[in-house]
């Protein structure tokens, strides 16, 4: 077993409450690896779960191979940085800092703990800080020396929860970078907790999504944003226009599906991940980029999954992007996205005007109808 | 700005000033031919002070003592309660604390005079085969008596402190390597300083001038300085020596508290940012 | 409130066993038994407006209330409640340990009390200091003094002038558990050899001066009422010597008697008689070599607010059905002829209420010096802080 990290049919119940449902998942070493979820959803529960706050319900959670049931918190691998800190407020940045060293029988003599909290102090950018008091730092500084004081014990997986969540948006995005150069400088497995899908999508190597105390989907942030598993993934990562309808002929490499106003579809069975059958109730997703806008006919690809006409209802222009609301008597409202600059070299469209759109079979993929009563745009 | 101030500062001078003043005033008089104050001005009280200074010892040792005791029996209380007990009963048991503060003091003190007398617990203790226990009016009894009475101001403070502990603290000591005892030392002890400060104060001020456990479970043989001053007003009737040695207990408090908020002061540090 | 039916206490009675209690000291007994673990739920109950006074349907307006401060266990409360009940006037008792505090919260003022119960040697000084105010006997028609024997009644009047009603009289001795102490002590001295032998942790001495200088004073020969510094003196040195002895310095001795903590004590006979009753061991002893004869009175104070009440309660306290009811429930002699002639044959031959004349030779009462003597105020109180 290579992974550095893993649960095994985990649960974790709270009387009536499921917190977490039946996880199974590997975390392999030297990753970056998120949890992300709305709130509610089990994500900080499992973090919990590997530090040691918590105790699975049922399953077992392991670290390096070894189950970990039956290991306190304080003899774990592991360190945290916890959302808000938690910083020692009656202790300096240096006494923080050496918290951990301090912990361990036998103590490191004196010499070595200032040497290694030196180190760490270095490490996160606070070289000169060590004397101060926690609190007369800064939110991304106090940031820093929650890092420092959780890798000073060098842990073998280093767990994040929401640390970034309390910082400014301009602040967050420098600290997501700092996060990625010292994951790769120290080489530590991170785990991290987050809700923040452009946080966990821009940093991991790899993103578990959550719902309800359930692992959603795992996989690169590619992976995720391509080929979603189901509605819910699709609706949390990135845009999705849905459309449902009915699965009317599964062929060999083809299904024929009709959409609930009535219009035929006809889509590549490999764009689907479960196997259906005649009759299943399903929903077909669009990523808006994918949408094809074109004010001639002619400029519509052949081989479409769906041509059809539709108002343009609003525009926003995003830079590089125009993002269009589009409304058609029969699929109702969905958006696209379009270059402004695109092979056909078209002008803007304007609002009210009405154009032709379509979407290739390969864009559209097959999924459960599991979000129905959820709307079509996210 | 000054008209703001004239409540607070009416305050102060009819609290606190003017009682101050009237037995200052009275220290250095003279007891009136039947008790009283009769007048004059001289320094006989004053120099009668050794006359009491049993009393001024018992007073400097069994405050400090009790004090300490109600802190060690206070504190994994308060600690039980802030940490450890189920939300739901939280309210329960913290009501269940005060709740004995309902009734008189005097009524609960009594109900020690049945439990320490010799139908109490010696009795109990010689069924178990120890004998010739005696504990009603002795200092033992009157300690046990002040760790029941100021048990709730001791839990209270000390409570507060630890319920407004960030829990995630423990946790963050925990998670470095430091084990239910190191994280206790540590970590939840010096953030409750603040509380044990505030309890231990209001304790010790109550205590330098109790009078009423000691003179139920001391028998009048445990004679606090509090005891003294009754005696000297409700009794001999003299006001200036009595006021003499009210002056001398508040000089005594004064010094006294100011040291130890010298020391509580010291560290300082995590101390006012969890007073916050 | 018939004794059958008050298994429960109402709130009215708690409230009124709880001022008792808060007041004063000996009734505790009485108070933990009467209210039992019903308290708090009777506390909680209906406690607030039982405070409030009764609508009085007396015909002439006494007002509605009267403070009335005495000795703890010194009164019969079915009295009370009829007194309550004629007149709408309710009676807010205080109980105090001695003459004294009684002395020092009368010196302070604002007591505003009624009527209290001083004891013959307080009387002059109280006229003396202008505390207490002559009496008004046409208002206590049922006081009748040719039924008092002069003895007892004497100090109520200081020159010429009645300030007070006499009440009930006794004598201070000693009172000693015979299972405990075996020697048989009869005087003073003997206390106090007893209080360092056989008695040694077991003795217990009043915490005020009349009784306990007293008794001290006597075990030497001198006389009980000495102001004399050189025999005070001699007395602090005996006081000091068996401190170490002692069980308790208190004048609430009838709880560590009753526990079996204590074996001996000062006592008054009343309290003497309460304990023999229950505890056939109790003995009470009148020291050969002298002691306290005392008689305890009504009085007004000076700036008593319900002067009306004040009057009518008097007079009502000096009914001789109503004494008699009085001493039955604490069981001191009444000074009234009247009275202890409507008392049952055995209480009004009690030896202990009522010794033989040569027994009381060599008591004294105590004398209105005591009350005032610097010396022996701050003997006394050095004496307890030692």
């Amino acid at each position: 077993m290579t992974s550095v990290a893993a649960f095994r049919n985990v649960s974790k119940r709270y009387g009536e409450i499921t917190a977490a449902r039946n996880l199974n998942l590997d975390v392999a070493s030297g990753e970056f690896l998120s949890f992300l979820g709305p709130s509610g959803c089990g994500k900080t529960t499992s973090l919990r779960m590997i530090a040691g706050f918590e105790q699975p319900s049922e399953g077992e959670v392991f670290l390096e191979g070894i189950c970990v049931n039956d290991v306190p918190a304080y003899s774990r691998p592991v360190n945290m940085v916890f959302q808000h800190y938690a910083l020692f407020p009656h202790l300096n940045v240096e006494s923080n800092v050496a918290y951990g060293l301090k912990q361990r029988s036998p103590k490191p003599p004196t010499g070595e703990i200032h040497n290694r909290v030196h180190e760490m102090l270095e490490l996160v950018q606070l070289t000169g800080y060590s004397l101060r008091q926690t609190w007369e730092l800064s939110g991304g500084q106090q940031q820093r020396v929650a890092l420092a004081r959780a890798l000073i014990n060098k842990p073998k997986v280093l767990l994040l929860d929401e640390p970034l969540a309390a910082l400014d948006r301009k602040l967050r995005r420098e600290m997501q970078i700092e996060l990625q150069n010292l994951q790769r400088n120290v080489g530590i497995t991170f785990i991290l907790v987050t809700h923040d899908q452009e946080e966990a999508l821009s940093m991991s190597d790899r993103v578990c999504i959550m719902r309800e105390g359930e692992i959603a989907q795992v996989g690169s942030p590619l992976d995720l944003y391509d080929r979603p598993r189901n509605q819910y993934v699709a609706d949390f990562v990135g845009k999705s226009n849905f459309f449902y309808g009915v699965i009317e002929q599964v062929r060999t490499w083809k299904v024929d599906i009709r959409l609930d106003c009535g219009i035929p579809v006809v889509l590549n069975s490999s764009r689907s991940f479960n196997s259906h059958k005649n009759g299943d109730k399903i929903c077909i997703s669009v990523r808006p980029e994918q949408l094809v806008l074109a004010r001639d006919e002619s400029n519509i690809p052949e081989d479409s999954a769906i041509k059809s006409t539709a108002r343009i209802m609003n525009r926003i222009f995003l830079g590089e992007q125009i993002e269009y609301l589009l409304c058609d008597e029969r699929l109702g409202e969905f958006l696209a996205l379009s270059s402004r600059h695109n092979e056909l070299n078209e002008k803007p469209f304007e609002t009210n005007e009405v154009v032709f759109v379509a979407w290739s079979r390969d864009a559209t993929l097959i999924l459960d109808d599991d979000e129905r009563d959820k709307p079509n745009v996210s | 700005m000054a008209a703001l101030l004239a409540p607070t500062t009416l305050w102060f001078l009819v609290m606190l000033i003017m009682p101050l003043i009237v037995i200052l005033i009275f220290s250095f008089g003279e007891r009136a031919a039947v008790g009283g104050y009769g007048g004059g001005f001289t320094f006989e009280q004053y120099a009668n002070l050794p006359a009491r200074l049993k009393a001024f010892q018992n007073t400097l040792t069994y405050a400090p003592l009790g004090t300490l005791l109600s802190l060690l029996v206070a504190y994994p209380l308060a600690y039980f309660l802030a940490l450890k007990v189920d939300r739901r009963f939280k309210l329960v048991l913290l009501v269940l604390v005060i709740v004995p503060f309902w009734t008189s003091l005097l009524i609960r003190t009594y109900a020690w005079i049945y439990i320490l007398g010799g139908r109490g617990i010696p009795t109990i203790l010689e069924w178990i085969g120890i004998e010739g226990v005696r504990l009603i009016n002795t200092p033992t009894a009157v300690l046990i008596g002040i760790v029941y009475g100021y048990l709730p101001l001791m839990v209270f403070p000390v409570y507060v402190s630890l319920e407004k502990l960030d829990k995630s603290l423990l946790e963050a000591s925990n998670d470095l390597g430091g084990n239910s005892f190191k994280t206790f030392l540590q970590i939840t002890l010096p953030l409750s300083m603040p509380g044990i400060a505030t309890g231990c104060m209001l304790v010790f001020i109550l205590l330098m001038g109790e009078f009423l456990i000691p003179a139920f479970l001391g028998g009048g043989k445990v004679f606090f300085i509090g005891n003294a001053m009754v005696d000297l007003f409700l009794q001999s009737r003299n006001w200036p020596f009595g006021s003499a040695v009210a002056a001398t207990l508040v000089v005594i408090m004064l010094i006294t508290v100011s040291i130890y908020m010298r020391l509580a002061m010291r560290n300082k540090t995590g101390a006012d940012q969890s007073l916050m | 409130m018939s004794k059958n039916s008050d298994k429960q206490i109402t709130s009215k009675q708690f409230m009124r066993q709880l001022w008792r209690y808060k007041r004063g000291s000996i009734s505790r007994r009485e108070f933990l038994g009467v209210t039992g673990l019903g308290m708090a739920t009777a506390v909680m109950g209906a406690a607030i407006p039982s405070l409030l006074p009764q609508k009085s349907w007396a015909s002439t307006d006494l007002g509605d209330r009267l403070v009335f401060s005495t000795w703890p266990n010194y009164w019969n409360q079915a009295n009370l409640d009829e007194f309550t009940a004629n007149t709408g006037v309710n009676i807010q008792v205080n109980a105090f340990g001695s003459n004294e505090e009684m002395l020092a919260k009368l010196q302070a003022g604002g007591t505003g009390w009624d009527v209290f119960v001083p004891t013959n040697y307080t009387i002059s000084n109280y006229v003396e200091l202008g505390l207490i105010q002559e009496l008004d006997l046409s208002r206590i028609p049922n006081y009748d003094a040719s039924a008092n024997n002069p003895k007892f009644a004497g100090p109520a009047t200081v020159n010429g002038k009645v300030y007070c009603v006499p009440k009930n009289w006794g004598t201070t001795g000693f009172i000693i558990n015979s299972n405990k102490i075996t020697s048989g002590p009869k005087s003073w001295k003997d206390f106090f050899e007893v209080t360092k032998g056989e008695g040694s942790g077991h003795t217990i001495v009043h915490d005020y001066q009349l009784t306990t200088i007293g008794a001290a004073l006597c075990a030497l020969g001198y006389s009980f009422n000495s102001i004399d510094p050189n025999e005070l003196a001699e007395a602090e040195a005996v006081l000091i010597e068996s401190k170490p002895h002692l069980f308790a310095i208190t004048s609430d001795y009838q709880p560590g008697m009753r526990s079996g903590d204590a074996w001996m004590s000062i006592c008054w006979n009343g309290d003497a008689t309460q304990l023999h009753n229950d505890l056939p061991e109790m003995q009470y002893v009148i020291a050969s070599d002298g002691g306290e004869i005392w008689t305890d009175f009504y009085a007004i104070p000076a700036e008593a607010p319900h002067l009306d009440a004040a009057y009518a309660f008097l007079n009502y306290m000096q009914d001789p059905a109503v004494q008699a009811r009085d001493a039955e429930a604490h069981g001191y002699a009444p000074t009234d002829a009247r009275a202890i002639a409507l008392q049952p044959a055995s209480l009004a031959t009690d030896p202990i209420l009522h010794p033989a004349e040569e027994l009381m030779n060599g008591l004294e009462f105590g004398a209105a010096q005591t009350l005032t003597d610097p010396n022996r105020a701050e003997l006394i109180a050095r004496f307890k802080s030692a």
